[in-house]
């Protein structure tokens, strides 16, 4: 039974050790990465490393929580010999932080109750939590009680509201419009909707179907027929109506015009 | 002298062989309402590559004229040049551009594909084009801004029609639509496919905000 239990505590020990030298290994290096580098650290690199530090604070704690550990807190550490003196080991043992186990020094070491400072404080606290009455404290509880349902209103509020706006904006998707798509682009790569010839003063010198006629007709087969067709049948998709009118008042310029 | 031409265009169609000419651009086009056109530029903002400059804003003014000729065959031959130049600094070059017709390829393309060839020019190119034969077709006014991703170009631009005639650019024009025109474009050589990829998870990011899509020209032959 004795056995068992020591082996146990053995085992533990090494565990937590290892733990706890994992943890000082990766400190250390980021001390030296924040005191060298912090010329080219960036953020997430930084973060990396403390989400490091931090997983390995919670892997120390699940350990010291283990149901296999024995409880820590009813062993005792008994200091059997101080002395004065320098002690190689020790030194070697800290890497050189303590070096004396000494009578100044020991009191620190091995501590188990809170600092003096802290420890009159918490007793201040602890008097106070018992010289209240009843029903101070419980109006206090109240009070702070509502605090928080408010803080809480207001955050499930927001959160709420933000929901709500994520989610139309996911199903609805009102920032663009097909059609405008549609306009834009048939008027940038095809000239819909640009052409001078569209507007209501058709007379316009720039139309495209105004310049088109005249030019055609000399190289063409002569005659109305032809030039109709050659529009109409350009890779340009043009709408038929506007032109075929611009045309016609073309062919009837020309043979006065020209 | 004689030598300076052959020589040029020797260097030229060495350079078509070789395939180093971005003759290809590579476009998905969308569009945003006027109301979150603040919502998509400051997502663009954080998406670019020019975070610290902000974005860069354009004013221009495109003219698409086209160069009509009977081809040997019946069906005639349009050729549509489009000249560009900048409103808002009137001492750079103006752009001539060719834009081919669009290829739409399978479902497996994630972008349009058109032959796009660019030069820089002056301004008495729009002469030099009327010389030629060659008749304004339609002019807008594009006004907005550019982002850059890489090779990706990213403008978000109001399209205005031309006021009148007589009235200067700039003056009395109007907005076509209550929409941005939203453009997402690389120009590369031939056969680099893969940076459509790349075009289409960049579109992906601004979803739902723009619906950046192939757009077949053809089928917009029909909308009113």
């Amino acid at each position: 039974m004795q056995q068992r239990e020591e082996k146990q505590l053995e085992f533990a020990l090494e565990n937590i050790i290892q733990r706890v030298n994992d943890l000082k290994s990766s400190i250390a290096s980021m001390i030296m990465k924040v005191e060298n580098e912090y010329e080219t650290l960036n953020w997430p690199n930084f973060l990396d490393n403390y989400a490091l530090i931090s997983g390995q604070l919670t892997a120390l704690s699940k350990v010291l929580s283990h149901d296999k550990c024995p409880v820590l807190r009813n062993l005792t550490v008994l200091p059997l010999m101080l002395s004065p003196e320098r002690d190689e080991q020790l030194a070697q043992i800290t890497e050189g932080r303590v070096t004396t186990f000494a009578h100044d020094l020991v009191p620190d070491y091995l501590r188990t109750k809170l600092e003096p400072m802290a420890e009159s404080k918490m007793l201040q606290v602890e008097n106070k939590a018992a010289n209240l009455t009843y029903e101070n404290a419980q109006k206090q509880v109240a009070a702070y009680q509502k605090v928080v349902l408010h803080v809480w209103d207001i955050v499930s509020k927001a959160r709420e509201e933000w929901e709500v706006e994520s989610s139309s904006r996911g199903n609805t998707q009102q920032n663009s419009s097909v059609a405008d798509t549609h306009l834009l682009v048939a008027a940038v790569g095809m000239g819909k909707g640009l052409k001078m010839g569209a507007s209501p003063n058709g007379g316009n010198p720039t139309s495209g179907g105004m310049m088109v006629a005249p030019q055609n007709r000399p190289g063409g087969a002569g005659g109305s027929v032809p030039i109709p067709s050659n529009t109409q049948s350009v890779p340009m998709n043009k709408a038929p109506s506007t032109i075929k009118t611009n045309i016609k008042s073309a062919a009837q310029i020309h043979p006065y015009g020209r | 002298m004689s030598a300076a031409p052959g020589s040029a265009m020797d260097s030229l169609s060495a350079a078509l062989k070789c395939n180093i000419i971005p003759n290809q651009e590579y476009l998905l086009q969308g569009s945003v309402l006027d109301q979150y056109v603040e919502v998509l530029l400051h997502r663009l903002r954080g998406l670019c590559d020019n975070v610290d400059s902000g974005p860069e804003s354009f004013h221009d003014h495109e003219l698409s004229f086209a160069l009509r000729a009977q081809g040997a065959g019946a069906a005639p031959m349009v050729l549509p040049l489009r000249v560009r130049r900048a409103l808002d600094s009137p001492d750079s070059p103006w752009q001539l551009r060719y834009v081919g017709q669009q290829e739409l390829g399978d479902k497996n393309r994630p972008t349009v594909v058109r032959s796009s060839i660019d030069m820089a020019c002056s301004s008495t190119i729009v002469d030099f084009l009327t010389e030629l034969g060659c008749r304004i077709d339609f002019e807008y006014i594009a006004r907005g801004y550019m982002f850059r991703k890489g090779r990706m170009k990213i403008t978000v631009s109001k399209i205005f029609k031309m006021g009148n005639m007589n009235s200067k650019p700039g003056e009395g024009v109007e907005p076509i639509s209550q929409s941005y025109l939203v453009e997402l474009s690389v120009l590369a050589p031939t056969g680099q496919d893969a940076i459509a990829e790349d075009m289409r998870i960049f579109a992906e990011q601004l979803r739902p905000l723009v619906q950046l899509e192939k757009i077949d020209y053809k089928r917009l032959g029909n909308i009113p």
